[in-house]
């Protein structure tokens, strides 16, 4: 007799939106759509109260475009992929075009919520934001968040939103190629609970853990990054991917320089510059112009390295509101910095060599301007992403908060007359098998040191400098460590969580280096040192994957244009404010 | 011994054990307090300090972050 679900999971559980990751984005999306008068379960792998990328706080609110309108990103955007400047990757603007005209609207269901969008003298305190790219026009916002997400835990328990903390989804439900729900698991209890839903919004965040952070250690305390690392797994991605959606840019990576000093100040607060750039000098004392992957490896052959950065051109009161930007992003590293005789006038920042950082804003879930996740371009039912994890322009602070706003916002209308989710017994009963199967292996591996493993493969194989024979050695190599990830052992549930995690990175690595296989040119700081040039025949176009007959493929797909209206829209507004 | 609970101000309120991204502590049925048990896997955000009703948690950085 076939078996039901009930005798599968420990619990089942039905709802119209399951929202999966309780960070910014996943919050608002939870709070609002309580609001529409929708039943919602938000599950959250660690706890709402102090989880995702602003777990311990965050600075900056970079939400609102400059009076430009869309007509001129749409110049900048082109003229961006012209000079193959990393910003320019977005596949689609129309989704940036939904939050451009929502900013204010955004802005203002914030507040609602009770979150301080304002400064101390009430007004909104706007800064421009100097990062090196197209969003450089942007204006954003100086926020007070170090308690972003107690506030945002609040109004979510408040709208009666059901709160799963400490669970995480082990596999998508699928059922004719829509999602029905989620598979997931307790991480404090093993408990194995299923989830049914109409629609399935996937909130995760980004993933930067292919890569290595600072630490040096082979062992142990393997996080030192800048964002919270259980919301940098790119939980979404494979979730995702293997529901069959398309990941795209999976080549391409943020890169920044690595920044440690012994003070061990992380960045996040050099957005207060007020667009005035900041220097950079040899341990000489040489000015360096424009510092980039390229300038540095010139530098360190001369003998010319260390460098760092300097602000102390900058006047007194900037490093005072430097301290502040500290304490509302990264309060205990400011103070242990205190303690140890950090100056923020004097301190000179160590830059080190430029490394990837990680996947988020431009590569990863392939979405439109309805926030639907997308299979060969086309959205799959059920299936929704937004914030970090998302290849849309719904990164960052902003992104995520808009996003998951106006989806929820328009679930009613999306979700009218969607019927009733059919869940595939035989395919609960397979994900549990998966997620417990840790618990069974004997002299095991930990999950951390096979993470380690795949560290050390991307940043060895695939890094900054990438290279045909690199690559293929790389996924070599990756095949022949995937032989580990059955000897995945779980002591007690909570290595469930890397457990999990690893298996999500293992497969991503793979779409990763494929992506980078394809891409045969050097374009910004994305290098290919055996094609040294710009490949014209790329311009306009991005690399899309997914998972097709139980195979990976791969294709190029066009950059989507600017729909007429939006367009006309965006011209007429300029004219007016003309 | 980089995240240390001074158990003589701990009240054994649990918002540690409840709050940690990076699930690194364990909750001790018996004596009712929080145990520092995958400090491997912390990241040094704080929130546990930042959260703590009685300031019970001092946090020093490994040697390995300089």
């Amino acid at each position: 007799m076939a078996q039901r679900i009930e005798q599968v999971a420990e619990q089942v559980i039905e709802t119209d939106v399951l929202i999966i990751g309780g960070g910014i984005g996943g919050c608002c999306a939870a709070a609002k759509a309580r609001e529409k008068g929708l039943d919602v379960i938000l599950i959250e792998k660690a706890n709402i109260d102090r989880s995702g990328s602003a777990a311990q706080g965050i600075d900056h609110y970079e939400g609102f475009f400059t009076r430009d309108g869309m007509t001129t990103l749409q110049n900048v955007h082109n003229e961006d992929w012209r000079l193959g400047r990393y910003g320019a990757r977005y596949p689609n603007l129309n989704v940036k075009y939904r939050l451009y005209k929502n900013q204010f609207w955004v802005f203002e269901e914030l507040e609602k919520l009770g979150v301080p969008m304002r400064w101390d003298d009430g007004e909104p305190y706007w800064i421009p934001f100097s990062f090196v790219g197209w969003e450089r026009k942007k204006t954003g916002l100086r926020v007070h968040w170090t308690n972003i997400k107690p506030i945002l835990a609040k109004a979510v328990r408040k709208s009666g939103a059901r709160v799963l903390n400490r669970t995480m989804a082990v596999d998508l439900l699928t059922n004719n190629g829509r999602v029905v729900g989620a598979s997931t698991i307790n991480v404090r209890t093993g408990e194995f609970i299923a989830i049914k839903a109409k629609a399935t919004l996937i909130a995760t965040g980004k993933m930067m853990r292919l890569y290595n952070p600072e630490t040096p250690l082979p062992w142990k305390y393997k996080f030192r990054y800048h964002f919270c690392p259980a919301s940098s797994a790119g939980d979404g991605y494979a979730l995702v991917y293997r529901a069959g959606a398309d990941l795209v840019n999976m080549d391409i990576t943020g890169w920044t320089f690595r920044h440690r000093d012994d003070l061990t100040i992380s960045y996040g607060s050099f957005s207060l510059n007020d667009g005035v750039p900041m220097k950079c000098y040899t341990w000489d004392g040489c000015e360096v112009i424009n510092p980039n992957a390229t300038r540095y490896r010139q530098l360190e052959e001369q003998g010319k390295t260390p460098i760092y950065f300097s602000f102390d051109h900058f006047t007194d009161d900037f490093h005072k509101r430097l301290e502040v930007g500290f304490a509302d992003e990264r309060l205990l590293s400011f103070k242990i910095a205190q303690d140890r005789g950090f100056n923020p006038k004097t301190h000179r920042y160590e830059l080190q060599d430029m490394r990837p950082t990680g996947f988020y804003r431009v590569s990863g879930i392939y979405i439109d301007d309805e926030f639907r996740v997308l299979r060969k371009s086309v959205p799959i039912e059920g299936l929704y992403a937004f914030g970090d994890g998302t290849a849309g322009g719904t990164g960052g602070v902003a992104g995520a908060a808009s996003g998951g706003l106006l989806l929820a916002d328009s679930l009613p209308v999306l979700l009218k007359d969607i019927p009733e989710a059919i869940v595939d017994t035989a395919q609960v009963k397979n994900h549990k098998k998966i997620a417990l199967a840790p618990f069974s292996v004997k002299d095991g591996v930990e999950p951390l040191e096979l993470e380690s493993a795949l560290r050390h493969l991307c940043e060895r194989y695939v890094g900054i400098l990438k290279s045909e024979g690199k690559l293929r050695e790389g996924l070599r190599r990756l095949n022949s460590l995937k032989g580990w990830i059955p000897k995945l052992s779980a002591k007690t549930p909570h290595y469930l969580i890397g457990c999990m995690e690893c298996r999500c990175l293992m497969e991503m690595a793979e779409v990763h280096i494929q992506a980078c296989l394809e891409r045969k040119e050097t374009r910004g700081n994305y290098i290919r040192v055996d094609y040294p040039e710009i490949d014209r025949s790329m311009d306009g176009k991005f690399i899309c994957q997914r998972i097709e007959d139980g195979r990976p493929v791969l294709e190029m797909k066009e950059h989507v244009p600017l729909k007429p209206e939006y367009l006309a829209d965006a011209q007429e507004e300029e004219t007016t404010k003309r | 011994m980089y995240v240390k609970i001074d158990y003589h101000r701990c009240i054994g309120c649990g918002t540690c054990y409840e709050r940690c991204p990076q699930d690194v502590f364990t909750w001790d049925e018996d004596l009712n307090m929080p145990g520092v048990t995958y400090i491997e896997e912390c990241w040094f955000c704080g929130c546990c300090w930042m959260d703590c009703p009685k300031r019970a948690i001092d946090i020093t950085y490994p040697a390995s972050f300089f």
